[in-house]
């Protein structure tokens, strides 16, 4: 017998994701499993005078949708609230909360280059929400966490918040992004990047970018009972903390992302024994992931607990990463198989304390999943699910 | 119980020059080579942990259990209009890495927890103009849940050409003049507070964040109605007993506000004032800078309720009280 709820516990309800492997959650699950990459050269704008130029695009929304994050977004959400079978339910206590690094960014490069204004909700950032709360009628809490890469990650953990304060009873939570020239630029820039993203290889030489969005349905656990809802899994635990040390360069001893994982657990009422699985930043860059191996293997032991980082088939998707990541916990806890990590060959010496599913898919019972995100300025969170 | 202690408080509006010379020299010289969003976040916050007593040894190891929460409207806007010239000019050899790692609208909050050591939980989010209610409210529910002892809370937003043009191109319509302003409190659970004999500015009671889809056109929804009495319910405040109320619609959207207002304040007529009116529209910073006006002018324990309204469709309300004299 599963143990009661607490008082309104959040609880996910519906998925939807927008990727580079495909829309809907079905073909990304499917192309993670496979250990596919989406990694390609750009093709949605002029990127031959930009060094690297490999990323992870979309393929099936128009390159010239005037707002692709927001397009990313309302598809993703669409497909969860169904998912959800939310399409009636009343939007008086339906929140948004939406992640983006870039949403809002095609329109605002056009009118810096002068070219006609764009309508005025489409100001940076908090466009996507916006559209989002207005196409579906929501008049909950909205609001756009922007934490850099970890944006999607704290969006969720905001949901979480406002349900379980009885803010709202279902909230729409996730991230969206979308490539532009502005991004990929930045961090070809910042020397972060390379043609092909390796997570914790040991020829690992940066981050491949990457675009999407996906959207979780977290609804309040009395709200979702009351209307017989297919519960997924429980969101059970979240936390958040700063480095407090470096703007770019991720705390060496990973002192930032322990504690956010020990904060959602701790959240949770879970030890690290209990979690089956850990989904991890992974970006591919050599000092995150030395970084988080080293963080992982303190809270969880060396070598004890699966981890993969799905960088490696669909890039880092930014303010869409800790959602799309979400997902895959969530799934990972239905379907008990955890997908490799895509291209990941030779786990680097430094990263050989984690154990690197990679190669292939590996079957294994998924009692609590966690999902960990870290971000510019030195922004961690991470998310705890169990199933529900 | 939800009633979350607020033991400082820090605004700065209208200024030329961002004060500094109250900041430790290390604090400065961050400030200093930061923009300016940043530099006004420093600015405040210093005056406001210091206040609360709360400024510990640089040296010290980081506080896991105090953090940061902010709220802005445009975070890096100007940051991002700054890199994007440089991009178009010059092509991607002219991009600098100095100004990409500061366009993000976290970088103000991030540059705040390492200056002060503030390693607890730390966000920052975007609301619209109802940024900075959106922030004080996720910073009362983070210590309400035991996730921190201490948050400095608030919202913030700096003016500059870029932005200045797209406001006056109808980027967002907000009917008064823009302005810039940084608004920081310092938010304690009660016990904590307590326990270290911190100052006492007054108390949070009570707060919720809505949208109104159709703002845009003009007609008013039930959002903000809803926003108010859910603020007053968790804060177990009844309408007449309300000292005063700070009105925030921008001029366009006033029906809208008076509507909720007489809907979820039935016949209670608290004084209303506007803050707006003296400061102008300083976007992030205006729920926070109403709510210090507010506590300041309220006789001591009278409660009050403070609103946030954007032509966006965000808006918040947040029911506080003002320590007892």
């Amino acid at each position: 017998m599963p143990l009661p709820h607490p008082p309104r516990a959040a609880i996910i309800t519906g998925l939807g994701v927008v990727s580079p492997l495909g829309s809907g959650v079905p073909g990304f699950w499917d192309g993670l499993v496979a250990g596919r990459t989406a990694v390609a050269p750009i093709t949605a704008f002029p990127a031959a005078d930009l060094e690297p130029r490999n990323a992870a695009e979309v393929r099936d929304v128009p390159a010239d949708d005037p707002d692709r994050a927001g397009t990313f977004a309302l598809r993703a959400a669409g497909e969860a609230l169904a998912h959800a079978d939310l399409d009636g339910v009343g939007r008086g206590r339906m929140g948004v909360a939406l992640g983006t690094t870039l949403g809002g960014m095609r329109l605002f490069e056009r009118w810096m280059a002068r070219e006609p204004m764009p309508p005025p909700e489409h100001v940076p950032y908090y466009a996507p929400a916006v559209r989002l709360a207005r196409t579906l009628g929501c008049r909950g809490p909205v609001a756009t966490p922007q934490l850099a890469c970890a944006s999607g990650t704290h969006a969720i953990a905001l949901a979480a918040g406002w349900v379980r304060q009885g803010r709202a009873d279902v909230v729409l939570a996730g991230g969206t992004d979308f490539l532009c020239r502005f991004v990929v630029a930045g961090f070809n820039c910042l020397r972060a990047t390379a043609e092909r993203a390796r997570p914790f290889d040991v020829t690992r030489r940066g981050l491949v970018l990457g675009e999407g969005a996906a959207i979780v349905v977290v609804e309040e656990a009395g709200h979702a009972a009351r209307r017989e809802a297919r519960l997924l899994a429980r969101l059970a635990g979240v936390g958040c903390s700063a480095d407090a040390t470096h703007m770019t360069a991720p705390d060496r001893e990973g002192g930032g992302a322990t504690r956010a994982l020990l904060a959602a657990l701790d959240d949770a009422g879970l030890t690290p024994a209990a979690v089956d699985f850990v989904s991890a930043h992974g970006t591919g860059t050599p000092y995150n992931d030395a970084m988080e191996a080293v963080a992982l293997a303190r809270v969880f032991g060396a070598g004890r607990v699966p981890v993969n980082s799905i960088k490696g088939a669909i890039g880092h998707t930014l303010g869409a990463a800790g959602a799309l990541e979400a997902v895959l916990c969530v799934e990972t806890l239905a379907r008990g198989v955890i997908p490799p990590t895509a291209a990941l060959e030779t786990v680097d010496p430094v990263c050989a304390v984690l154990d690197l599913v990679h190669g292939a898919p590996r079957r294994r019972t998924v009692g609590a999943a966690v999902s960990t995100s870290s971000g510019f300025a030195g922004t961690n969170a991470a998310l705890v699910f169990t199933h529900p | 119980m939800s009633r979350i202690t607020i033991t400082a408080g820090h605004a700065l509006a209208s200024v030329t020059h961002v004060p500094l010379g109250h900041l430790a020299e290390a604090v400065q010289a961050r400030a200093a080579r930061s923009e300016r969003i940043t530099a006004l976040t420093l600015a405040a916050a210093g005056a406001a942990l210091a206040a609360a007593g709360l400024v510990s040894d640089p040296a010290a190891s980081p506080s896991p259990r105090i953090g940061v929460v902010l709220g802005t409207a445009f975070g890096c806007f100007l940051t991002n209009a700054a890199y994007q010239d440089r991009l178009a000019d010059g092509g991607p050899p002219a991009a600098s890495p100095r100004l990409f790692a500061a366009t993000v609208s976290n970088a103000a909050a991030g540059e705040l927890a390492i200056a002060y050591r503030l390693a607890g939980p730390g966000v920052t989010l975007t609301a619209g103009a109802a940024s900075g209610l959106a922030a004080l409210g996720h910073a009362t529910d983070l210590l309400r849940a035991g996730q921190a002892d201490a948050l400095v809370a608030g919202g913030v937003d700096a003016l500059g050409a870029p932005l200045t043009r797209w406001l006056a191109e109808g980027g967002l319509n907000c009917g008064r003049p823009p302005a810039e302003a940084v608004a920081l409190l310092v938010l304690e659970e009660p016990t904590f507070a307590r326990a270290r004999a911190a100052p006492v500015l007054g108390t949070a009671l009570g707060h919720a964040s809505g949208f109104e889809p159709e703002a845009a056109d003009g007609s008013a929804g039930d959002g903000l109605a809803r926003a108010v009495s859910a603020a007053l319910e968790e804060a177990d405040v009844q309408p007449g007993d309300l000292a005063l109320a700070v009105s925030a619609a921008p001029p366009a959207l006033a029906g809208l506000e008076s509507r909720a207002l007489a809907a979820a304040l039935g016949r209670a007529r608290p004084r209303i004032v506007s803050p707006k009116d003296t400061y102008g529209e300083t976007f992030g910073a205006a729920g926070p800078l109403a709510l210090l006006t507010a506590l300041a002018e309220a006789p001591g324990g009278a409660p009050v309720l403070v609103l946030d309204v954007c032509a966006s469709g965000h808006v918040g309300a947040l029911v506080a009280e003002s320590a007892s004299t």
